[in-house]
């Protein structure tokens, strides 16, 4: 037997029945079945089940955030290099980087996990997978520079107002990660958005933050040049080397993992190339409307494709499965919908720099009603059977 | 012959097909007429125990239709009556009469001859077939119970294939029996206008050297579960209402019936498969009721016999095969559990998903009776969905069945519903879909007799 799983069986007792931790059970047990797979036996046919659990479905989403968190982290090092006027090797801004980003993730997991195992204990239930993501998402939608306690409010609302309170994962309709970052965006608007992005406190004078999409063109100029003329070039947002959300800069890594994520079938590819084509097709649009061409309605399909959180909300936040519909058709609507109301929200209101957000929660609350209507019509193409 | 096209299914390839090899294994001590696989059956006893019973005398009947009879499949004395919860029929159990060397004693029934089988009235083959024991092997969607022998089926669906992947080979079955399936088909068609006969793609070639036979097939079913189901024929052929109310048999049983019909003696002979992962038995010829430990033969202990790894019955060693199981499948249990396992690469665990490397590769796969998991709340993640055979929303389904909502459920496609147990097996929260699915469909079928 393995020394670890003889640990766990000894101390099983004090978890179990009267044992003095017997509150703490679904901790034990998290524990437990993280580090080994449970092994029960089938008891209802079928009594064959398949290779897939819940941990592994939710550790594929892990997996596939990886490139844009390791991104994230050099980026955050890198782009404080340019504040301070250094330039530093990959490594140097790598462990830069880390030093911001690590404490933040591991605020958001270590609130987060007690809230988790605090209602597990209260409803005697399990703890659930999803968390492993929520607690990894949350923070890569946070700007780095994000002072921790703001962290820990914004997982603990996201998690307890944007999940428990439905009664935990599966039940929720809103996405946990974010609601938590919207919850912020709105009570902490200045460490949100705006001009204090950048991963450094004592910034140089004249170097300015700012994000690609606060960008406004001056008098007579386009807005593409603008954004140019600010190092928002498309090559650089498309490789993501600009200031701003921690994991939402690079549009390649955020398609990598959104490529490892319909590949295995983890995520739902109708979702994100629905969202991709709702984008692009609303920017088509406002592109050919006359007029406007300092703002972001001239700024074309592809840089609104790169900048800002699109790609990344699209591929990680959009298809969390438990807040999207569950009919394909809903998800076409769903996906396309977002890329549209996002759009939208960037050229109608620049006050909210950040339309996807609003656009994927926004439509997590119209999920249930897209999957009601569709269940209505498939239901009625079927032949009845009462 | 109709291609069918079917393209959702378990699509897995599986370790320890059978071989079409033969053997006869000899006389069993005791045989049984099971309770536990008849349909929504409410036994009435017509015997004791230490009663003497011949070949093919009423054990028991069915209270909703005290003519449908169960008959003795051996020549001997009620041994034991066996009773579950509740007093529930489970088995009768029947010593088999060792002085008469290995001859059965036959109740004598009435014959039909394939000339004039067209003249004969219908109601009179119902009657035979019942008292004979043989009339459930008709039954009737959408709640495959016993058919209801005063509707006129819009269709007959014949399976070549039985329930599980591994279950006889048709070839085996049929084997010289084609007389008796073709008087079969003949007898069918006294009851309906509609005969299907289906095959699974891969039978097909090796069914060439059974004479005769090919001529009966109309649709042909791909190669994997459960789309040669009758349940999954009939969604895809349905295209009114009124075919809901199909029947279907499966070979086997016809050709029992044209035995019967022609010989007016019950027929005890069966063919069972038994599959495990790392083996390739022969198939057995057996008498029908067969004690399950005759036919595994010894076991380690943590092994679960089943009678359909998908949507068979769980069975003890100590019990016997039912009429409508041919199929004993030996899972084993695998034990060991691995440190981090739910983040390995996979290159040999089974799975419908695209999360292990295994998914790239087409060697046969074990598949072992764990769980792999706990149960969690439904995701919305659509695994359900993607592999139900007759495009069920099965996590939309339960949905409505917990909340009590039985209109929804049905609108959803409920009956619909063959029961295969694949939305159970990929999905990745656990949930007991088919369990549910199984129950609601049960409790509006009761609800409406
Ligand atoms: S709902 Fe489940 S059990 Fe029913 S047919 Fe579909 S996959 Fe099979
Ligand atoms: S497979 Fe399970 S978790 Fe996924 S949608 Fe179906 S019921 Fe829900």
């Amino acid at each position: 037997m393995h020394p670890l799983k003889k640990l766990l069986n000894s101390s099983e007792k004090y978890f179990t029945g009267s044992g003095k931790f017997n509150r703490l059970k679904p901790l034990f047990d998290a524990t437990k079945t993280f580090l080994f797979f449970p092994s029960s036996k089938t008891r209802y046919t079928p009594f064959v089940r398949d290779s897939l659990d819940l941990k592994r479905f939710m550790s594929f989403v892990l997996i596939s955030l990886l490139p844009v968190l390791i991104f994230g982290i050099y980026n955050t090092g890198f782009q404080a290099g340019i504040a301070r006027g250094e330039s530093y090797t990959f490594f140097q801004a790598f462990l830069l980087g880390s030093s911001y980003v690590l404490p933040i993730i591991i605020v958001s997991y270590a609130v987060g996990f007690f809230w988790e195992v605090l209602f597990a204990v209260i409803r005697k239930h399990k703890i659930s997978e999803g968390f492993l993501v929520t607690g990894l998402l949350f923070p890569l939608t946070l700007p780095a520079t994000i002072p921790l306690w703001q962290v820990a409010i914004g997982i603990s609302f996201g998690v307890v107002i944007g999940k428990e309170v439905f009664g935990g994962t599966g039940r929720n309709f809103l996405n946990p990660a974010l609601t938590g970052r919207a919850f912020l965006f709105f009570s902490y608007p200045v460490s949100m958005s705006g001009d204090v992005w950048m991963a450094v406190k004592n910034s140089v004078d004249g170097v300015s933050g700012a994000t690609a999409l606060s960008i406004l063109a001056p008098e007579g100029e386009k807005i593409t040049s603008a954004l140019s003329d600010s190092g928002f070039s498309l090559s650089n947002l498309f490789l993501g080397f600009v200031p701003g959300s921690i994991g939402e800069t690079s549009a390649f890594c955020c398609i990598l993992g959104a490529l490892f994520l319909i590949i295995t079938k983890i995520a739902n590819f109708r979702i994100i190339i629905g969202g991709i084509a709702g984008l692009i097709v609303t920017a088509i649009i406002f592109y050919l409307i006359p007029g406007g061409s300092d703002s972001w309605m001239n700024a074309g399909p592809l840089f609104h494709l790169c900048a800002g959180g699109f790609l990344f909300g699209i591929s990680f936040m959009a298809t969390d499965p438990v807040s999207a519909p569950g009919t394909n058709q809903g998800r076409w609507i769903f996906g396309f919908l977002i890329g549209f109301l996002t759009v939208t929200i960037r050229v109608a209101n620049p006050a909210f720099v950040e339309g996807t957000m609003l656009a994927i929660l926004f439509m997590n609350v119209f999920a249930p009603m897209l999957d009601h209507i569709v269940m209505k019509y498939t239901a009625s193409k079927r032949i009845p059977n009462v | 012959m109709e291609n069918i096209k079917i393209s959702k299914g378990f699509k897995v390839a599986l370790a320890g097909m059978p071989d079409l090899s033969v053997i006869q294994i000899p006389e069993p001590e005791t045989i049984a007429v099971s309770a536990l696989d008849i349909p929504y059956i409410r036994p009435k006893l017509l015997v004791k125990e230490n009663d003497p019973v011949k070949t093919g005398t009423p054990l028991f009947c069915d209270k909703r239709n005290k003519c449908i009879h169960y008959v003795s499949p051996g020549t001997g004395i009620v041994k034991q009556i066996i009773f579950g919860q509740r007093r529930r029929l489970v088995e009768v159990v029947i010593a088999l009469d060792k002085n008469r060397d290995k001859k059965d004693e036959f109740i004598q029934f009435e014959t039909l001859s394939p000339d004039d089988i067209d003249t004969v009235p219908r109601s009179k083959i119902t009657k035979l077939l019942q008292e004979g024991g043989l009339w459930q092997c008709f039954r009737e969607f959408p709640s495959k119970d016993t058919a209801d022998e005063n509707h006129e089926p819009p269709m007959i669906i014949v399976s070549l294939n039985g329930n599980d992947p591994f279950s006889p080979h048709p070839q085996v079955v049929l084997e010289n029996e084609i007389s008796f399936f073709e008087f079969g088909i003949k007898v069918l068609k006294q009851f309906s206008n509609r005969i299907i006969v289906t095959s699974r793609q891969d039978n097909l070639s090796s069914l060439n050297r059974l004479n005769g036979l090919k001529e009966h097939i109309t649709h042909i079913a791909p190669d994997f579960y459960p789309a040669w189901d009758p349940g999954v024929v009939l969604y895809k052929l349905k295209r009114t209402r009124e075919e809901n109310r199909s029947w279907c048999i499966s070979a086997e049983h016809l050709v029992l019936m044209g035995k019967f019909l022609l010989t007016g003696r019950y027929p005890v002979k069966r063919v069972v498969t038994v599959t495990r992962s790392n083996d390739k038995k022969p198939h057995i010829i057996t008498r029908q009721g067969a004690p399950v430990k005759d036919l595994v033969g010894s076991l380690d202990d943590n092994s679960l016999i089943t009678t359909g790894r998908f949507n068979g019955r769980y069975v003890e060693p100590k019990s016997h095969m039912g009429f409508f199981e041919s199929t004993l499948t030996i899972i084993s249990d695998n034990q060991k559990e691995e440190l981090f396992g739910f983040i390995k690469p996979g290159l040999t665990k089974p799975t419908a998903s695209k999360t292990f490397l295994s998914c790239l590769t087409k060697t046969p796969k074990n598949l072992d009776c764990n769980i792999h998991g706990e149960e969690r709340a439904c995701i919305n993640c659509g695994y359900c969905v993607n592999i139900c055979p007759v495009d069920l929303m099965p996590n939309f389904i339960i949905k409505a069945l917990l909340s009590d909502d039985i209109e929804d459920a049905l609108n959803y496609g409920l009956l619909d519903c063959c029961e295969c147990g694949l939305c159970s097996y990929a999905c990745p929260s656990k949930i007991e879909l088919t369990k549910l699915l199984s129950h609601g469909i049960d409790a509006h079928y009761k609800d409406k007799e």
